[in-house]
């Protein structure tokens, strides 16, 4: 009885749910973790490191906002070239993301290039 | 279990959803967004995390409902960077500012409503309660729903007084000790997207059906 209930229970609801679009990489457990202890933020950083790498060599696209997200992280550890980097790989992946990811390049450029005036 | 089963067949050949009162989502598909920026949810619960909680539990359904979303963690960041670290603040500012700060076609208010866990003797009851309002850049509010979701604990009738009583404490103890507020949640959000009465239509990233 227990298994036919299941059973039937995984068929409704396997032919309810659509298919995945994407390959998510535990972003969403990641990102609960980092907000329940901040010292997880950089096991989220490492994560989607790992993840977007195996994508990459998978060929497969990567889930909106997943490369901004490590940008950002990497914006809070204080590498600011390694987050441009991922804010240009969002904006080219996803041309919804073009303005927002543009301003933070430019910002980011704009603070590299103050930093280097200044150490004139 | 008997009337569990009688319900999913029932629920089968009902087809998935029942739907019997359709919204009115012209404003929705007139304004057709590609993109959603989700802000910062506001809390009028008791419990200083729920909302930073609930912001991880909304990027997933939504794009998988085909939307662009902006990432929720780096729009956090970005409105801190403004000086907007207050969500109610935040849910104040026009949408049209929002949305053109962020490049977005519409923006998704979450207000927390309920996010507690009650204890009445030994039986144990969370409940979340949201609500979802999705306004699109020129300001239209386009789409809006409500949900409460609640769990108790099953305490299974399986024979003497004594071992329901023992049941029914464990069950409230291990609710007490880690009430299961993310399962709620993400059924609130399965259930308001995807399954609901006034689910959201398709974005342009979900594949079409095969007819």
């Amino acid at each position: 009885m227990r298994f036919a209930a299941l059973a039937l229970t995984a068929f409704v609801l396997g032919g309810c749910a659509a298919q995945p679009i994407y390959n998510w990489g535990g972003y969403e457990s990641m990102l609960y973790a980092g907000y329940k202890d901040p010292t997880k933020m950089e096991e989220m950083k490492l994560g989607l490191e790992r993840h977007i790498e195996a994508m990459d060599k998978s060929g497969q696209k990567i889930a909106p906002g997943l490369l901004a997200e490590l940008g950002t992280l990497y914006l809070q550890s204080g590498s600011s070239e390694k987050a441009m980097a991922m804010y240009a790989r969002e904006r080219d992946a996803w041309p919804e993301s073009r303005g927002l990811m543009t301003a933070m390049i430019t910002n980011l450029e704009r603070r590299a290039q103050a930093q280097s005036e200044v150490k004139k | 279990m008997k009337s569990i089963l009688t319900a999913m067949v029932f629920l089968l050949l009902g087809g998935c959803v029942v739907q019997p009162v359709k919204y009115d989502m012209s404003a929705f598909q007139a304004a057709a967004p590609r993109s959603i920026l989700v802000v910062p949810t506001v809390n009028k619960s008791l419990d200083v995390d729920a909302p930073n909680y609930v912001l991880s539990t909304m990027p997933v359904p939504l794009a998988e409902k085909g939307y662009y979303v902006f990432p929720v963690n780096t729009t956090k960041y970005v409105l801190e960077q403004e000086g907007m670290y207050e969500a109610n603040r935040i849910h104040l500012q026009p949408t049209e500012t929002l949305a053109k700060l962020f490049g977005a076609d519409a923006v998704l208010y979450v207000t927390i409503n309920r996010w507690d866990a009650q204890y009445a003797f030994i039986a144990a009851t969370v409940t979340v309660d949201f609500d979802y309002r999705m306004v699109s850049k020129d300001g239209t509010e386009i789409w809006k729903e409500h949900k409460t979701m609640q769990y108790s604990p099953q305490n299974n009738n399986s024979g003497s007084p004594l071992a329901m009583l023992i049941t029914a404490a464990i069950n409230a103890a291990l609710t007490r000790a880690a009430p299961n507020y993310m399962p709620l949640t993400q059924q609130a959000n399965h259930q308001v997207f995807v399954l609901g009465q006034n689910a959201l239509p398709d974005g342009p990233y979900r594949p079409k059906k095969a007819p």
